[in-house]
């Protein structure tokens, strides 16, 4: 928690420093940006505040348990099914996922399952509200939609040339 | 209706129904999101800023001539390039991509970018690589970078 704090503010100071710095050499500059970013705070405050509780109640009902439930033993197609559409779902930043997987991978997920989950954790479904404001529908859907293929195919092309690479090896 | 407010009643609709199935698991969601909250809002307000610098100082221009549609394939590779190396938080991807769309970006370029800023990170290289391996985190990282590039130019066809 100290370190979170902490965090916050280095990076609220970085930010006031760059801006300060701009608004004494460009008052005028100083300004715009300073409309720029209340503009995008104002356009992002709401969904961003109900995209925040809809991952914390996603972390607690879809914890770290119910997942290896279903990926940790679930081999084959069906396994690589759920790992490519289940992840989009969930929340976190990479340092997050990385510990999970390595906890999957321990209980015996399979190269493709873990490659695929992490490819489709990238659809970043809990953001829709901010990627379609922002991006609009058309993006957001299209990339939604294309999710599932990539992580599909990123699960079997990687488990492919890992195990060639040793076989080689 | 503003859809900040249908988004939002969403959410607490969706928390009741959880306090209401369970009151102390409602509790930790709500902690869980105070820390989300608390390590993205700090990173958002920077973001923030620097799209204010890049609208302040970097022309439309520029931002269409690296990025925009004219680059053809070669922009979705300076997007990914970008994404690579970005340091942010996926919530803030979306905004910034808003900004670089306003500025004249194209959507392939703009699918590069932000799915190489949440799936490459060069910060998370090397907990990736103590995880999994070497082999596992090249293998991963280079056909992400593949495969996002082909997608590219889906959205940059359809889009």
């Amino acid at each position: 928690m100290k370190k979170l704090v902490r965090d916050a503010l280095i990076y609220i100071a970085i930010t006031l420093v760059i801006w300060g710095v701009i608004a004494i050499v460009s008052p005028a500059k100083g300004l715009l940006v300073g409309e720029v970013a209340y503009g995008a705070f104002m356009k992002a405050i709401e969904i961003i505040i109900a995209v925040f509780i809809i991952i914390g109640l996603i972390q607690v009902w879809v914890g770290p348990q119910t997942l290896s439930r279903l990926l940790g033993k679930e081999a084959g197609w069906k396994g690589l099914a759920l790992a490519s559409t289940i992840p989009l779902f969930i929340g976190g930043s990479l340092f997050t996922v990385f510990p999970l997987l390595k906890t999957l991978r321990d209980k015996g997920a399979s190269i493709a399952c873990i490659m695929a989950f992490i490819t489709a954790w990238g659809g970043k479904a809990p953001l829709l509200p901010l990627e379609i404001e922002f991006l609009g529908w058309r993006f957001a859907v299209l990339r939604i939609c294309l999710i599932i293929p990539f992580a599909i195919v990123m699960g079997l092309l990687s488990q492919f040339i890992l195990d060639k690479l040793q076989r080689d090896a | 209706m503003d859809i900040g407010v249908i988004y939002l009643s969403i959410a607490f609709i969706l928390l009741i129904l959880s306090a209401m199935k369970d009151t102390k698991k409602t509790k930790q969601a709500l902690k869980a999101s105070g820390k989300i909250a608390l390590t993205v809002f700090p990173v958002l307000f920077l973001i923030f800023i620097l799209m204010g610098v890049v609208s302040a100082f970097v022309s439309k221009e520029t931002i269409a001539s690296w990025l925009g549609s004219g680059r053809g394939m070669l922009g979705i590779l300076i997007g990914e390039v970008v994404g690579s190396f970005a340091l942010i938080q996926p919530a803030a991807v979306f905004p910034f991509a808003g900004v670089l769309h306003d500025r004249g970006a194209d959507y392939g370029a703009l699918l590069g970018f932000v799915m190489t800023a949440i799936l490459i990170g060069i910060s998370t290289l090397p907990l990736e690589i103590q995880l999994f391996g070497k082999q596992f985190t090249l293998t991963r990282n280079i056909l992400t970078f593949v495969l996002v590039f082909l997608i590219g130019i889906v959205f940059m066809l359809i889009l």
